[in-house]
């Protein structure tokens, strides 16, 4: 039974791809996540911009460059560019040295910090690295107002230093050690520089929600697509399809009903899980109600498309179970809908992009994360639709082999 | 069979040539079909009939030749609603009940919601299965099956109707309920071209036969007139031997003209009109060594012109 069972899994092309091969593609592709994700040198792509151009502003982001784990992105000048490029994600977080707050030298949190934080909240960790960073660049590019306000805290705390003072003294900095033990804020902290700000209205976990909505519903699509398809060799074994190509209509009205039921079918599915995440997480989808109906129509197409191009290309029945798996498995891993993108390394979301799954996710963020407008969603959602559409022309070619032996 | 039919030619095939890479399916196949009657195909594996019955249907586009369908190109769109196409499996959606079949197929051969209640009405009543419309089709007798597949392909009332092997793997009882739905739709004036591999269904049924090898066709007529071309006053002889032919013996038979069939104890060959060439091959067979057990003669009938035409013996 051994030698039996061997033979048939060498023979069977379809299961050793899916015992072998994708196993290994989703170590690979999982291993460079979490390497990443629990790397000690993450990389901070930070879009900086100082309005204030002080002598003391530019030697602390000057100090701050030099620092290892921060990488600047160029070509950024306003803080409108700044924001646009955290939202796009094309920066983890964007620091502003801001003429509209106190500045460097004296700040008394009377006004503004100096320093302003834009941080979406999904990177909220890029904001943390950066604050440590900038703590570093500050102590070492401008020590002498590190120290100089240091002295006034003593001046303004601690007054003189006579014996009675020193006593003082003690006491307070025993203030001081137990405040921080207490975990109080004591005193002067280099926090009242800093100023941060989320670039979306939404909190993180609802960002989390709606990325992942989309995820789950667009992976699901692509799946329940090609698993439906599978009824047209159904028919084919059946015979079916040979009475319908004889037909006044031909194969092509086979794929045509086949696919506008998939689309309905993916409509359905997206209304079902957005609908979840409206009702018990609160994503806006009523609010957004047009362009997440385009959207999502436009990723219903590219699913229902692909679904009938991946089960066209087959030739048995046997190779169309395994075939689309594979494929929308590996799809689904690189593409963000098992771990978002942002957790990725970089060269990952570079090819994710190949994949259909990171153009939904894109649209899908952009409507509810990002905040974009339904005019700035139609390009990528003509892109949805149109690949969905040549998705399904191919699959016209593809079917007449199914038919003429 | 009707009394009379009707000359006018529905189907019209001329020197049909398709090829597969080097292998010719079809290599110059003529043929024609008249309105209101049944032309079986025969033919041996291979020999192209079920490349011709797709060509009919403009699945399959010639590399020469042509085909008209009362007058016009199968390829059609316009062409293609005078034909229905009944597949050799039960091609049917068999979790679905028969009426929700019919209306489907109904729907796809281009009738209108309006025409489509009547038509699958009508077809209920005339196959004999309204009383099990709204029954899955996967709970119905393999008679049953055959029937629904059969009036699955006539919904739309086509002038033509071309049959894949429509009885192939039945009993005699469904067969024979078979052949009444095809002796039906004939009277009803639909032309019904069908392949199939069983003799006796073919003498039956056909109007007309034509037999098929190496993808051109031999000879199509009726029997009748097949039998008088190719055996004249010869009448057909059918040798069974008492046990299996030892290879010396089966060339002794070879060699006085008989040919072996799908049995292998039964061997069958022609003798002149008369009589007296019985006991001369009966000597010459004893003399050989062959172990008779029944020697004689009959009229001949599909089988002996199936042999004469395609040098093969029939697949039964």
């Amino acid at each position: 039974m051994f030698r039996a069972a061997l033979l048939q899994l060498l023979h069977d092309r379809g299961a050793l791809l899916l015992s072998l091969f994708v196993p290994a593609v989703f170590f690979l592709i999982f291993a460079e996540i979490f390497a990443t994700a629990a790397s000690d040198e993450v990389q901070v792509h930070v879009a900086l911009v100082d309005e204030v151009r002080s002598a003391d502003s530019i030697s602390l982001l000057a100090a701050l460059q030099r620092e290892a784990t921060v990488t600047i992105v160029p070509g950024v000048t306003d803080r409108a560019t700044a924001l646009d490029l955290v939202r796009r994600g094309t920066a983890d977080v964007a620091l502003i040295v801001r003429a509209d707050g106190e500045a460097l030298a004296d700040a008394a949190g009377l006004a503004a910090p100096p320093l302003l934080i834009l941080v979406d909240p999904s990177r909220s960790v890029a904001a943390t690295v950066l604050s440590g960073q900038l703590q570093r660049a500050y102590f070492s590019a401008l020590p002498d107002l590190a120290v100089g306000r240091v002295a006034e805290l003593i001046g303004t705390e601690f007054t003189e230093f006579s014996a009675e003072q020193q006593a003082e003294i003690d006491s307070g900095l025993a203030g001081l050690r137990d405040s921080a033990g207490a975990g109080q804020r004591g005193g002067w902290s280099f926090e009242e520089l800093l100023d941060r700000e989320n670039v979306v209205g939404q909190t993180a976990a609802l960002n989390h929600i709606a990325y992942y909505a989309g995820a789950v519903a667009f992976m699901f699509l692509m799946f329940a697509s090609a698993q439906n398809a599978v009824g047209i060799l159904d028919d084919q074994a059946a015979g079916i399809l040979d009475r319908i190509a004889a037909g006044p209509g031909g194969i092509i009205v086979v794929l045509n009903g086949r696919f506008m039921f998939l689309v309905l079918q993916g409509m359905v599915q997206n209304t079902v899980i957005f609908c979840v995440a409206w009702l018990l997480y609160g994503v806006d989808v009523p609010g957004n109600f047009g362009a997440w109906l385009l959207i999502s129509f436009c990723a219903a197409v590219l699913a229902a498309g692909l679904g009938l191009l991946l089960v066209t290309a087959c030739r048995t029945r046997a190779q169309a179970q395994i075939l689309p798996t594979v494929v929308i498995l590996i799809m689904s891993a690189i593409g963000g809908s098992m771990v978002p993108r942002f957790f990725m390394p970089e060269w990952l979301q570079t090819v994710g992009w190949i994949t259909p799954n990171t153009w939904v996710l894109e649209a899908y963020s952009g409507l509810f994360w990002r905040g974009e407008t339904l005019q700035a969603l139609l390009p990528g959602c003509a892109g949805l639709f149109l690949t969905g559409m040549l998705a399904l022309a191919i699959s016209y070619l593809l079917a007449r082999r199914l038919v003429q032996r | 069979m009707p009394a009379a039919l009707s000359t006018e030619a529905l189907v019209v095939v001329q020197s049909a040539v398709r090829r597969f890479g080097s292998r010719a399916a079809l290599s110059g196949a003529s043929l024609s079909a008249c309105r209101g009657e049944i032309l079986v195909l025969l033919g041996p594996n291979g020999a192209g009939k079920s490349t011709l019955l797709r060509a009919l249907c403009g699945r399959t586009r010639l590399d020469s030749g042509s085909i008209r369908i009362a007058g016009g190109d199968p390829a059609e769109r316009a062409v293609r609603r005078r034909i229905g196409f009944v597949p050799q499996s039960i091609a049917l959606w068999t979790q679905l009940s028969v009426r929700h079949n019919l209306e489907l197929f109904g729907r796809l051969a281009g009738l209108k919601r309006a025409q489509l209640a009547t038509a699958v009405a009508d077809t209920l009543d005339w196959t004999g299965l309204a009383a099990r419309a709204n029954d899955p089709v996967a709970s119905l007798s393999g008679g049953m099956q055959r029937r629904i597949n059969i009036a699955a392909g006539t919904l739309h009332r086509p002038e033509l109707l071309l049959l894949d092997e429509p009885t192939v793997g039945l009993d005699p009882v469904a067969r024979s309920e078979v052949h009444q739905v095809l002796d039906r739709l004939r009277r009803s004036g639909m032309s019904l071209i069908m392949t199939t591999h069983d003799l006796v269904e073919a003498e039956a049924l056909a109007d007309r036969v034509a037999l098929m090898s190496a993808g051109a066709i031999r000879a199509q007529d009726s029997l009748a007139q097949l039998i008088g071309r190719l055996f004249g006053s010869d009448q057909e002889v059918v040798l069974m031997l008492a046990a299996e032919p030892a290879p010396a013996i089966r060339d002794a038979l070879r060699a006085a003209r008989l040919s072996p069939t799908n049995e292998a104890q039964v061997w069958i060959g022609r003798l002149g009109s008369g009589l007296e060439q019985l006991p001369e091959l009966r000597t010459q067979l004893i003399s050989a060594g062959a172990d008779i057990a029944e020697l004689r003669i009959r009229q001949p009938g599909l089988h002996g012109v199936y042999i004469e035409l395609t040098g093969q013996v029939p697949q039964e």
